[in-house]
């Protein structure tokens, strides 16, 4: 569904085009194998926890989604019209996949889930992000996390 | 998305992308990255399947233990099974007639059925001790009162202090939709989100209303409701 082809013709324009930023470096760093690693979630959904502030428009911060949320308590704030959002209605993991990373940390696929997960909206401007992603990623080393899993919606 | 994973990796923190618009990834060149075949709005896949979700997770977390890089794209196989409709559903009330409707009737009509569907979605969220319902802080009847009193042109107040009232009418929107989808989910069935997108849009009161909330917005001289209904129709 996500293929180009099956989106109605304009959205699928405006997908096609759209302009991304482009690096002149890229970046890769290494881990332990899975089976040790920490890992968290980030994602672009624009969830926010029940009363936490809701993403406005194109808010280029961020929101901490603690590893104790329970579903009743995540919402989602994205802008977008042109995503699904019953998908999520029914089960978050669909958006926001902790039951299974604490699956997998059980059946000891991963080494842990972590303390703190974050979201953004994806609707903004990434290159408005980057201070804020640079204060995640210190977050994240202060967790032990050593794998994200970034999750668009 | 990929965006992100740049500056992260950038920091030293490995990661992999669940990509959804392929060419948008190939544009950014993250270090790792998983396209999936599924709609927007479902990164993992079908919902209440957790196999299958699990099956995308690892397949996504084993693009961290590769050697190769620095930008590894690899595509899923699988399509989401449940995007194929499902015959038992039902829609949960029928579609009123507002063809031709003024402003004023589809206010009405909005009020009117929001509230229906707000005992339905009462039921529906206690069923399912859950609800995604609560952005605006406005019960289901409401939210389809003030989307109505801005069909009926006036500019009501922002409910909340904390919003302005374009946002206000933004989040009462949100909250809406997602108190009908809820409703329409509370049986056995499983529909496709296409299923209930056409309901939504084709077959409510709501559906009408919003498209209608949309046009005002966007021949509005207020730039802010401008903003709310160009950017809701974009997306990264």
């Amino acid at each position: 569904m996500a293929r180009l082809t099956d989106l109605p013709p304009a959205v699928a324009k405006r997908y096609a085009e759209l302009e991304c930023p482009s690096f002149a470096t890229t970046p890769w760093a290494d881990g332990p194998p899975l089976a040790e690693r920490r890992v968290a979630i980030v994602s672009s959904a624009g969830l926010v926890v029940r009363g936490e502030k809701p993403f406005r428009g194109r808010d280029a911060d961020y929101r901490v989604i603690p590893s104790e949320t329970r579903p009743d308590q995540l919402m989602l704030s994205h802008i977008s019209i042109n995503l699904d959002r019953s998908g999520f209605q029914e089960d978050w993991n669909v958006v926001f996949p902790l039951d299974r990373l604490r699956e997998l940390a059980a059946e000891r696929v991963i080494g842990s889930v972590a303390a703190t997960h974050y979201s953004f909206m994806g609707a903004t401007d990434p290159l408005q992000m980057e201070g804020y992603a640079c204060e995640v990623a210190s977050r994240l080393k202060d967790d032990g996390v050593d794998a994200v899993l970034l999750s668009p919606v | 998305m990929s965006a992100l994973g740049h500056y992260l990796e950038e920091e030293g923190i490995p990661t992999v992308a669940i990509s959804l618009i392929r060419p948008q990834t190939e544009k950014t060149k993250p270090p790792r990255a998983l396209w999936v075949p599924f709609e927007l709005g479902r990164p993992f896949g079908p919902p209440s399947d957790a196999a299958f979700q699990k099956r995308v997770i690892l397949a996504a977390l084993r693009l961290l233990e590769r050697e190769r890089g620095p930008v590894v794209i690899e595509d899923f196989p699988e399509d989401d099974p449940r995007e194929r409709p499902d015959p038992e559903w039902r829609p949960p009330f029928a579609k009123p007639d507002l063809d031709g409707a003024s402003a004023a009737r589809l206010a009405a009509a909005l009020e009117d059925e929001s509230e229906r569907v707000e005992g339905a979605y009462r039921r529906a969220a206690k069923k399912r001790e859950r609800t995604i319902v609560g952005l605006s802080g406005l019960s289901v009847g409401e939210a389809g009162r003030y989307m109505a009193g801005w069909l009926r042109g006036q500019t009501p107040e922002s409910p909340n202090a904390e919003m302005s009232a374009p946002l206000a009418l933004r989040f009462a929107v949100d909250d809406l939709k997602a108190a009908y989808i809820e409703a329409a989910l509370s049986g056995s069935a499983k529909p496709s989100s296409k299923q209930l997108g056409d309901w939504l849009w084709n077959d409510t009161a709501a559906g009408a209303a919003i498209f209608a909330l949309r046009s005002m917005c966007l021949t509005s001289d207020d730039e802010r409701l401008k903003a709310i209904a160009t950017a809701s129709s974009d997306q990264f």
